[in-house]
């Protein structure tokens, strides 16, 4: 699903974010990326998104190598990523339906198909007596779940979740987990970038440790450096 | 682009208007005072023309005689100057007829030309001159003007110059408030945009996130821009045109019975609405779209 060769990123001022990045996430698979500030995380996200390009190496996301991509076509590259947020992103003057609507009326999704799609993600997040409540009436675990089920609208192939327990409690980072859990259950891949360790480990999934814009370690908890790699 | 997302995204740049009322209300007025002032120098500009266009068509001058000669003179001179090249005409009036011309367009002062008649006619006796080419008024007008009997000339040639040059002096002021106004426009509908993308950004963000196009993201503002000139554009023709319907009216009536110059100098508010209509519809429009476009480029390259 992601594959990064040999990947460099370099910012003006000789600012290193990325140092010869190579690895491979493959189709259904959970990922933590994991790291403190400042170890590459953000640029990591952006080089999928096509947010920013690699100085030198490739990028392939679904089969695509980024860099042939053309500024048009990455809406659609993105059409086919679901992102959640750490600050969530709603829009506090669209109800619950309409902030999750409103991910595929922008990228002209039919409204049958809207009115067909919109419930079912209610109802994967758990939201679906809140369909016409705002933004701001909900508690943070709620809103957390309006911002998940934005992402899945698309039934999107990858969702990334951006430092998604970064905001929230413990008990509601755990609630976050077990949706991220269920949507790579129904086919996702997903991938978590954070910098907390803890949660990742408990979690028991492969983890790629970037310091500094290196990847020191790969693999899954209590295995060794660079194992369950590719 | 499917209806439904059209109608959506149309919807959201009508909305916007809305939260961002007292800006749309400011931005529509700055742009229709900008209009109605470019209006105004472009119908004065337009006249202009027209006067310039009616006085070429008169090609007529007025040749008025010497009160000593006799009327076989006359004739012998009528023959000269029908005979000097480009005269296509040259008709022989006499005082009389000048008199009875004058009575009837002053009717009402009957009483102040009774006691003018026969020898005390104070008017002098005259030949209309028509030319084929306007531009050879002013040589035929010298020439005659130096044969023997002629009293005096009297062509619009004069007029033709100082319209021109009134024209010349509107055209350029015209022009440069059109580029002045229209610069300032830009920017207030530009300000007006920025506002209102400050205030969606987040939704902006979102809607690069989840894939949506530029055109997806632009239409709104466009929406807003586009709408905020159309009705600036609706409002500078009514006030225009309104302004214009009393103006013509009563500068036509002044132009009545004046030398050379005639009512349909002035061109009928029938003749300009349609040009004054479409064309701020399309300066609005052509305004709005353009400070949308330059306020939102920055804020695409996400």
């Amino acid at each position: 699903m992601i594959r990064f060769e040999n990947v460099y990123k370099e910012y003006p001022g000789d600012n290193e974010a990325l140092h010869d990045v190579d690895l491979h996430i493959k189709r259904g698979e959970f990922v933590f990326v994991l790291g403190p500030s400042g170890a590459g995380k953000s640029t990591f996200l952006k080089l999928i998104l096509r947010e920013e390009s690699p100085t030198r190496g490739h990028v392939w996301v679904d089969g695509v190598d980024l860099a042939d991509l053309k500024e048009k076509q990455i809406p659609y590259l993105r059409r086919k990523i679901g992102v959640v947020f750490q600050d969530f992103r709603l829009i506090p003057t669209m109800t619950v339906y309409d902030n999750v609507a409103f991910a595929l009326r922008v990228t002209d999704v039919s409204e049958d198909r809207i009115r067909e799609r919109v419930p079912i993600v209610l109802k994967l997040v758990g939201l679906t007596h809140k369909a016409d409540a705002y933004p701001p009436t909900l508690s943070g675990g709620e809103q957390q779940r309006v911002a998940v089920g934005r992402a899945l609208a698309h039934s999107p192939e990858l969702l990334i979740a951006d430092e998604p327990t970064g905001n929230v409690d413990p008990a509601m980072s755990l609630e976050m987990m077990k949706l991220l859990v269920a949507a790579n259950n129904v086919g996702a891949t997903v991938v978590v970038v954070t910098h907390e360790q803890d949660m990742a480990r408990r979690m028991g999934k492969r983890i790629i440790l970037l310091e500094e814009g290196r990847v020191v370690t790969d693999g899954k908890p209590g295995q060794g450096k660079g194992g369950a790699r590719g | 682009m499917k209806w439904s997302s059209f109608r959506y995204l149309f919807g959201q740049g009508l909305h916007a208007m809305r939260l961002n009322r007292m800006m749309t209300v400011t931005s529509v007025g700055v742009l229709t005072v900008c209009m109605v002032i470019t209006g105004c120098a472009g119908l004065l500009s337009a006249n202009l023309t027209s006067m310039m266009e009616w006085l070429g068509r008169q090609n007529e001058m007025v040749v008025m005689l010497d009160r000593s000669a006799t009327e076989e003179e006359y004739l012998e001179l009528g023959e000269e100057i029908r005979a000097i090249p480009g005269v296509s005409e040259a008709a022989y009036h006499t005082k009389e007829e000048a008199l009875n011309e004058l009575s009837a367009e002053m009717e009402g002062y009957a009483s102040l030309f009774e006691d003018l008649s026969g020898e005390e006619n104070p008017l002098y006796a005259r030949y209309t001159v028509s030319v084929s080419e306007p531009e050879q008024m002013e040589a035929i007008g010298e020439q005659i003007s130096g044969m023997p009997l002629v009293e005096v000339v009297r062509s619009p040639q004069l007029l033709v110059d100082t319209f021109l040059r009134l024209q010349r002096t509107v055209r350029a002021v015209s022009w440069g408030l059109v580029a002045l106004l229209g610069i300032v426009s830009v920017v207030v509908i530009g300000n007006t945009i920025r506002l209102t993308v400050f205030a969606r950004r987040r939704e902006i963000t979102i809607m690069k996130y989840v894939g949506a196009t530029n055109a997806f993201i632009r239409l709104p503002f466009f929406v807003e821009g586009v709408t905020v000139g159309v009705l600036a554009g609706l409002l500078s023709s009514g006030l225009v045109l309104g302004a214009y319907a009393a103006l013509a009216d009563r500068a036509a009536g002044m132009l009545q019975g004046m030398e050379f110059m005639g009512p349909d100098m002035v061109l009928p508010l029938t003749a300009v609405w349609p040009l004054v209509l479409g064309g701020f519809l399309l300066f609005g429009i052509l305004l709005g779209s353009l400070g949308t476009t330059l306020s939102m480029r920055k804020y695409l390259n996400v």
